[in-house]
């Protein structure tokens, strides 16, 4: 196992990191933008100028070519500069789309250039996060399929094109694509609604083990940069004449964060790795989803504690950082539902074996 | 970035699997027998690992090592825990042997390397003292030299197996008007059968005998038995310890211990089926695979990392999560054994593991105090990789 990185996937991280950078200064130039944003079109350009809709899929659908790992990489860029875009949500909707049995034809192209903007809509308002098991279900008629429930999504819906979703037939979860679907008080409201079948669960389970992949990566990037903020922080910042680093209970607090930043770290590329040989590895996501959940919310909550007031205020960072992961806990399935899954697995294999 | 084994190290990996599966003589497997550790079954197995020149393989070619990458060396270690084997004598093959290897004389290295990589030697640590544990330069234990000799008194404690033990390499005070109090201090390889040398036993929670104090009084040394020059040994020890640190995330063995708890908790009868079904327990134990699982690609990550040989300070991470998870999965343990823990003597029925699952659990709370206490990881990442300095 190899974990070090090429040139090109340095120069990759180098150009997102610059873009990132300029487009957070213009995002919160003015009031600070700290909850759920709607997709800000300015910043989906961008990401498709860069090629990063298209990272993972093939170059004959305008893709890059790329792997899992580049998505990481990326990714981290993203969480790391604050960019509040639905990136991991929307290329966990395009990997659907990319490998559907039959979709739109240049439905995928028109994703990765950024003109059609698809995400997915997987839960369901008042039930748990449990997408192979939807209370929506669909029929088909005279050829047509058609789908009736309620669904969310995991970013403000108002302008989206299409929606990938979940509806129960054939005995089990299958992927639809809804187009121009009715949006309201932010449910969409599927009502017999026209639809695309995309496949069934392990079409389902790529396309969520990249997204997790995704959010890894931008949960890595969060983490890592709150650990920096608050280093730097203890550095500086004096209380009773010293600087906080004097206090050895804020130090060894700070290591701990750094040793799960650092299993963060190895578990999001390790799942990369894994992910992009076998995209219904299911397992390997769900134990990246359980660690970063777990470390995810460690270092954010000791980012705002070892800041101390500062760290409550929204025109300061690091609170920023734990607000987006605590929504990259909740989406695609929290911790507790990824160890669940594990809990049903445990009997099938004797030890976790990562050198294959 | 590379996930899956090369060809290569795949089949190496199937050599070191056959290797530790057929090769280990099977009476060296029970290694801790009724909370003792086998001295005979250690003498076996790097017996049978050093004929097949597996003994020592982080060692200089010359002195039987194997100049294998980071990467096998994980596989080697990983593949021998998983099967039980007991792992080479940590005291000569981490700590002592490399040092002599080092910065020892030739005259050392030809009298000591063979015999420590066989364990015809048995080595033990001497460097704490009752008021010298992690604040390790504050020992007090003195050697002056008298002409072709060294005369040491003082004490040591915590000296691990140092009841089996041939030889101790200890640290001492040899210029007690150095200015600092890392300076003057050398480190001397001492017979354990030297008059004057009286070790005594520690009793510890778990009611086995594993530590000991030991006891210099007007000790003589030959002045060879020195290692490198007078007054540099905290050089030699911060280079032993670094080396211990790597040492110290048993992932092999920490897997092992997991699967072990899962066969376990599949014995145990609930209403239901048996623990395994349990839900809170199983998520318990798939939160300690996805745990185990975080850490064993850590460790990769930072075996590729390091240069030179020189331990990256990251190697702190592995230490504190490797003691962290051994003692998490101990604990896992006596929960499930439950009513059947509450004696220490076997009980018909049930298997063995359930009486020695509380005296294990307390003889590893071990693991996060020595090696350098958590504590002390802790602010090796926060000093030194962090920047964090009061």
């Amino acid at each position: 196992m190899d974990f070090t990185l090429d040139d090109e996937q340095r120069a990759l991280q180098s150009a997102v990191r610059e873009m990132a950078g300029r487009l957070v200064r213009q995002a919160t130039s003015g009031d600070v933008a700290v909850g759920p944003q709607p997709v800000d079109r300015e910043v989906w350009s961008s990401l498709a100028e860069m090629g990063l809709l298209g990272l993972p899929f093939g170059e004959d659908a305008g893709g890059m070519g790329a792997s899992a790992v580049e998505v990481v990489l990326a990714s981290s860029e993203l969480g790391a500069a604050r960019l509040q875009a639905p990136y991991a949500d929307a290329l966990a909707a395009a990997a659907m789309v990319a490998d559907a049995e039959s979709a739109p034809d240049g439905l995928l192209e028109q994703i990765v250039e950024g003109s059609q903007l698809v995400f997915t809509a997987l839960a369901e308002p008042g039930r748990a996060w449990d997408p192979e098991h939807p209370e929506t279900t669909a029929v088909e008629q005279d050829g047509t399929w058609r789908v009736t429930g309620r669904k969310l999504g995991t970013t403000a819906l108002s302008e989206v094109d299409a929606v990938v979703t979940t509806a129960f037939c054939c005995e089990t979860a299958c992927v639809f694509l809804v187009r121009q679907p009715a949006v309201k008080d932010g449910v969409i409201e599927l009502d017999g609604a026209e639809a695309i079948r995309l496949g069934g669960p392990e079409l389902l389970q790529a396309g969520l083990s990249l997204g997790i992949v995704a959010l890894a990566g931008e949960a890595l990037g969060c983490m890592g940069a709150a650990l920096t903020m608050t280093t730097d922080y203890l550095k500086t910042r004096k209380q009773f004449g010293v600087p906080l680093a004097t206090f050895q209970t804020l130090t060894q607090r700070a290591a701990d964060m750094y040793v799960s930043v650092e299993l963060a770290r190895s578990t999001a590329l390790f799942a990369a790795m894994a992910i992009s040989e076998n995209a219904t590895d299911g397992a390997t996501a769900s134990r990246a989803k359980a660690l970063l959940g777990r470390t995810g919310r460690h270092v954010g909550q000791e980012a705002i504690q070892l800041h101390g007031g500062i760290g409550m205020t929204a025109e300061y960072a690091v609170g920023h950082y734990t607000s987006r992961l605590t929504a990259i806990e909740h989406t695609f399935g929290d911790s507790r539902y990824h160890l669940g899954l594990l809990a049903r697995g445990l009997a099938d294999h004797e030890m976790v074996d990562v050198l294959v | 970035m590379q996930h899956r084994l090369s060809a290569e190290d795949r089949a190496f990996q199937q050599e070191m699997r056959d290797f530790f599966t057929n090769r280990i003589p099977d009476e060296a497997r029970t290694w801790h027998k009724d909370g003792e550790v086998d001295p005979e079954a250690l003498r076996i197995a790097q017996r049978a690992m050093h004929d097949a020149g597996l003994a020592v393989p982080h060692w200089p070619v010359e002195w039987g090592g194997k100049d294998w990458t980071e990467l096998q060396r994980h596989i080697w270690r990983t593949e021998m825990q998983a099967t039980g084997t007991p792992p080479p004598l940590a005291f000569n093959t981490n700590m002592i042997g490399p040092v002599i290897a080092t910065f020892g004389s030739q005259e050392q290295k030809e009298r000591f390397l063979p015999p420590t990589a066989s364990l015809d030697i048995w080595w033990c640590q001497g460097f704490s003292e009752p008021d010298a544990g992690s604040d390790l330069a504050s020992l007090r234990t003195t050697a002056v030299r008298d002409g072709d000799e060294y005369v040491v008194n003082g004490q040591k404690t915590w000296t691990t197996l140092g009841q089996f033990a041939d030889w101790i390499f200890a640290l001492v005070r040899t210029d007690p008007n150095a200015p600092k109090k890392q300076m003057g201090i050398s480190m001397l390889l001492i017979k354990m059968d030297s008059p004057g040398v009286t070790l005594r036993p520690i009793k510890l929670i778990d009611g086995g005998h594993e530590v000991n104090e030991v006891f210099f009084d007007n000790v003589r040394v030959p002045a060879d038995q020195l290692v490198g020059e007078e007054n540099k040994g905290w050089d030699y020890a911060k280079f032993l310890l670094g080396n211990e640190r790597v040492g110290v995330a048993p992932v092999g063995s920490i897997k092992r211990k997991l699967a072990d708890a899962k066969a376990f908790a599949a014995q145990t009868k609930t209403a239901a089926g048996t623990l395994l079904d349990d839900p809170l327990l199983a998520a318990r134990i798939a939160e300690l695979e996805t745990e185990l699982m975080a850490l064993e690609v850590t460790v990769m990550r930072v075996a590729g990392s390091s240069h030179d040989g020189k331990p990256d300070p990251a190697s702190s991470i592995l230490k504190l999560r490797g003691s962290q998870l051994q003692q998490d999965v101990l604990e896992l343990i006596t929960d499930i054994a439950g009513p059947a823990s509450l004696q220490w003597q076997p009980i018909d029925g049930v298997g063995e593991w359930a009486a020695e699952s509380v005296p294990t659990y307390l003889n590893f709370r071990k693991a996060s105090i020595y090696g350098g206490s958590n504590e002390v990881q802790r602010s090796v990442i926060s000093g030194g990789i962090l920047g964090l300095k009061g």
